[in-house]
């Protein structure tokens, strides 16, 4: 199409040209020229319009009536109350104190899923690509949990977190964590903890299949070069892996906490954000208010808050990426 | 710089064996080629003295220390490799100086050294660029100079010309030509290109099946090849050999063609005759000891591939000097030259030769 373009550029050209010269009064040259200039702007927007259409039934228009909503009272409880409120809502969630315990928890949850669901998943990437006997089956091993089904294996973190039935706060007393073996999902300071170490769990199988992807894709010689030049083995993982890895680290912490920061399956399923809201997150919050309140107007705008804060995040990680990676 | 001794060492991968029993002296300051076909076994050779590639049995040394198991850091043994190897986040001179980063050289030492080698390779203009944005003439340069920064005690090239075009080959094997005699290092040079092996070596070692077939000078593999193999391979165009057989110091060919040699030795357990194409010359019908028909002519300018078919004897090739006016189809009258004339057994050994005696 480039090509078509350009030919049709130059044509453009020639004939805004030659009027003055040659043609000095040929009438529809002017008229032949916007058609051609309306051509390509339009044609372009013709060949893509399955996906503009896509996009826009899909996730364009949504999020337009999404946001439309956070200005609107839509409470289904209060059915008579409805209608434009402009910035009512956000007011609203100014000063609404479980928002702001929901937007702390986001961050703790999302900080630490994701920084131990990172380095454990660098340290299996790593493990495995060398080489040991039966890394095949504890390959397969280590990529199971991301084929659990999310709710079915917040079922089991819950009952394993259960005293009764399950053996972790045993082992925890019996280190002297915790003073006797209770249900931490029931103690407001670290219910938290459950559906995080749930989410580790469930997140290291990707992070180890991305990083090893990228691993494998390392030329051997550097490594082999680096050692001839008198690299150790930390050297050449900080100054040969990680340069190497950076661009896959980037664009999969990104993807990741985006997804980790939205991710309530878990908490949802484990502690449905109790005890007493300690361990709501934005989404979490977002859920309850829309489908178990049932105010659709107030869930809009703290889902829209959610969605500035993480484009905030997703800009300033891709300008780091753009800063520090130079492959 | 260092001499590098090799004592009866043999590489093993399970029960497969890919060298054995090879023993190599290597003299402080020589250029030493590794040649031969591919699967020989001379990379996996050159990855062992670099230590990348742990060694199966016997003994290796640098300058009198036993290195077997040593880490290739504690060897100090700079390689160039095939595929340069520039590691692709740096640009050229953190490349260059990466060796002295590792070992945390203080960084005015380090710049003045890259700056140095970047000017002795001709790269001084390009020091802040990626490798990616270099050509493959540029990128060689780069990988060399990492090694020339380094300074170490042996350089070692794996076949660092093959990814390059022609003529860029040519620029860089006289650079690194010039490179040896500057510094003065020892150096080990792996390649399947005989013209690299016989221009650049000091000595050239020819290996085959995991053995070494021989170790001399370019001009002793030349003349005096130690069997049919490096005769064959050593040498373009390739050496004709011929079925023959021998009695006292008369050879005669399947044509029954007669060839007395001014050798010593007796002739019984000749098999096979060996001529160079370069060494057969045109005669009068008198003087001939063969007589064929040119089958095809090759005009390359600075000389003529002449194909000659004679009879039972079958082709033999003989390369003429300059713009040799020879049509095909012509009957054309040969004689070898006696002294050139090249003897092997049945096993593909040479058998003493002429010219060895005068020797």
């Amino acid at each position: 199409m480039g090509r078509t373009a350009d030919r049709r550029i130059r044509e453009v050209e020639s004939q805004a040209v030659t009027p003055r010269t040659a043609q000095q009064a040929a009438p529809g040259i002017f008229r032949a020229r916007r058609s051609l200039y309306l051509q390509y702007l339009v044609e372009p927007f013709v060949y893509l319009s399955p996906a503009i259409v896509l996009i826009g039934v899909v996730m364009l228009i949504p999020l337009i009536i999404g946001i439309s909503y956070s200005f609107q009272a839509i409470d289904l409880l209060r059915p008579f109350n409805t209608g434009w409120i402009g910035f009512a809502n956000y007011l609203a969630l100014w000063s609404d104190r479980k928002f702001w315990i929901a937007l702390e928890n986001t961050f703790t949850w999302t900080f630490w899923s994701i920084t131990f669901q990172f380095l454990l998943g660098l340290g299996l990437a790593l493990l495995l690509n060398t080489q040991f006997h039966g890394k095949k089956l504890f390959q397969a091993l280590v990529f199971l949990p991301w084929a659990v089904p999310t709710f079915l294996s917040a079922l089991t973190w819950a009952w394993l977190f259960n005293p009764v039935i399950g053996p972790l706060p045993h082992w925890l007393a019996a280190l002297g964590i915790l003073s006797e073996p209770y249900n931490i999902l029931g103690d407001p300071a670290l219910a938290m903890w459950g559906p995080i170490v749930a989410n580790i769990w469930f997140g290291v199988p990707f992070f180890a299949i991305t990083l090893l992807a990228a691993l494998q894709s390392i030329p051997s010689e550097l490594y082999e070069a680096a050692e001839i030049d008198g690299a150790t083995s930390w050297q050449c993982f900080t100054k040969i892996t990680l340069p190497f890895l950076a661009p896959m680290i980037a664009i999969t912490v990104m993807l990741r906490t985006i997804w980790i920061a939205n991710f309530a399956d878990l908490i949802f399923v484990m502690t449905g954000g109790g005890p007493a809201n300690s361990t709501h997150i934005v989404s979490s919050y977002i859920f309850t208010t829309a489908f178990r309140k049932l105010d659709f107007g107030y869930a809009s705008a703290v889902a829209v808050a959610l969605l500035l804060l993480l484009l905030v995040y997703a800009v300033v990680l891709l300008w780091l990426r753009k800063k520090l990676v130079r492959i | 710089m260092a001499r590098i001794e090799l004592k009866g060492v043999a590489k093993r991968y399970g029960s497969v064996e890919v060298l054995r029993d090879i023993d190599l002296e290597i003299g402080d300051g020589e250029f030493i080629v590794l040649v031969g076909p591919s699967g020989c076994g001379k990379s996996t050779l050159l990855r062992m003295i670099a230590g990348l590639e742990p060694i199966s049995g016997g003994d290796f040394f640098i300058d009198g220390t036993r290195m077997n198991d040593a880490r290739p850091r504690e060897r100090d043994i700079a390689m160039v490799f095939q595929s340069y190897a520039l590691y692709p986040h740096m640009d050229v001179a953190r490349n260059m100086g990466f060796s002295m980063e590792i070992r945390r050289r203080p960084p005015a030492e380090r710049t003045s050294r890259v700056k140095q080698a970047a000017e002795t390779l001709g790269l001084s203009a390009l020091t802040e660029r990626l490798p990616r944005a270099l050509s493959g003439g540029q990128r060689q340069r780069v990988a060399m100079g990492r090694a020339i920064v380094r300074d170490p005690r042996a350089f070692l090239f794996d076949e660092p010309l093959s990814n390059l075009d022609a003529a860029l080959r040519v620029e860089m094997r006289l650079e690194i030509a010039r490179l040896h005699k500057r510094l003065g290092a020892t150096m080990v040079y792996v390649t399947h290109d005989q013209v690299e092996a016989l221009t650049l070596a000091d000595r050239i070692v020819v290996l085959d099946g995991g053995d070494i077939q021989q170790i001399g000078t370019p001009l002793t593999l030349y003349e005096r090849p130690a069997n049919k193999f490096v005769a064959c391979f050593i040498g373009s165009p390739t050496m004709n050999v011929v079925p023959a057989t021998g009695r006292d110091r008369t050879l005669s060919l399947k044509n029954g063609a007669q060839i007395a040699l001014p050798q010593s030795a007796g002739l019984e357990r000749a098999a096979e005759l060996g001529i160079r194409p370069e060494h057969i010359d045109l005669v009068a019908p008198e003087d001939a000891d063969l007589t064929g028909t040119v089958d095809l002519v090759e005009h390359l300018g600075s000389d003529t591939n002449v194909y000659v078919s004679i009879g039972d004897v079958g082709m033999l090739m003989v390369r003429r000097r300059g713009n040799a006016p020879i049509r095909s189809g012509e009957r054309i009258f040969l004689r070898l030259q006696r002294e050139n004339t090249h003897v092997f057994a049945s096993d593909g050994s040479a058998l003493a030769h002429a010219s060895a005696e005068a020797a």
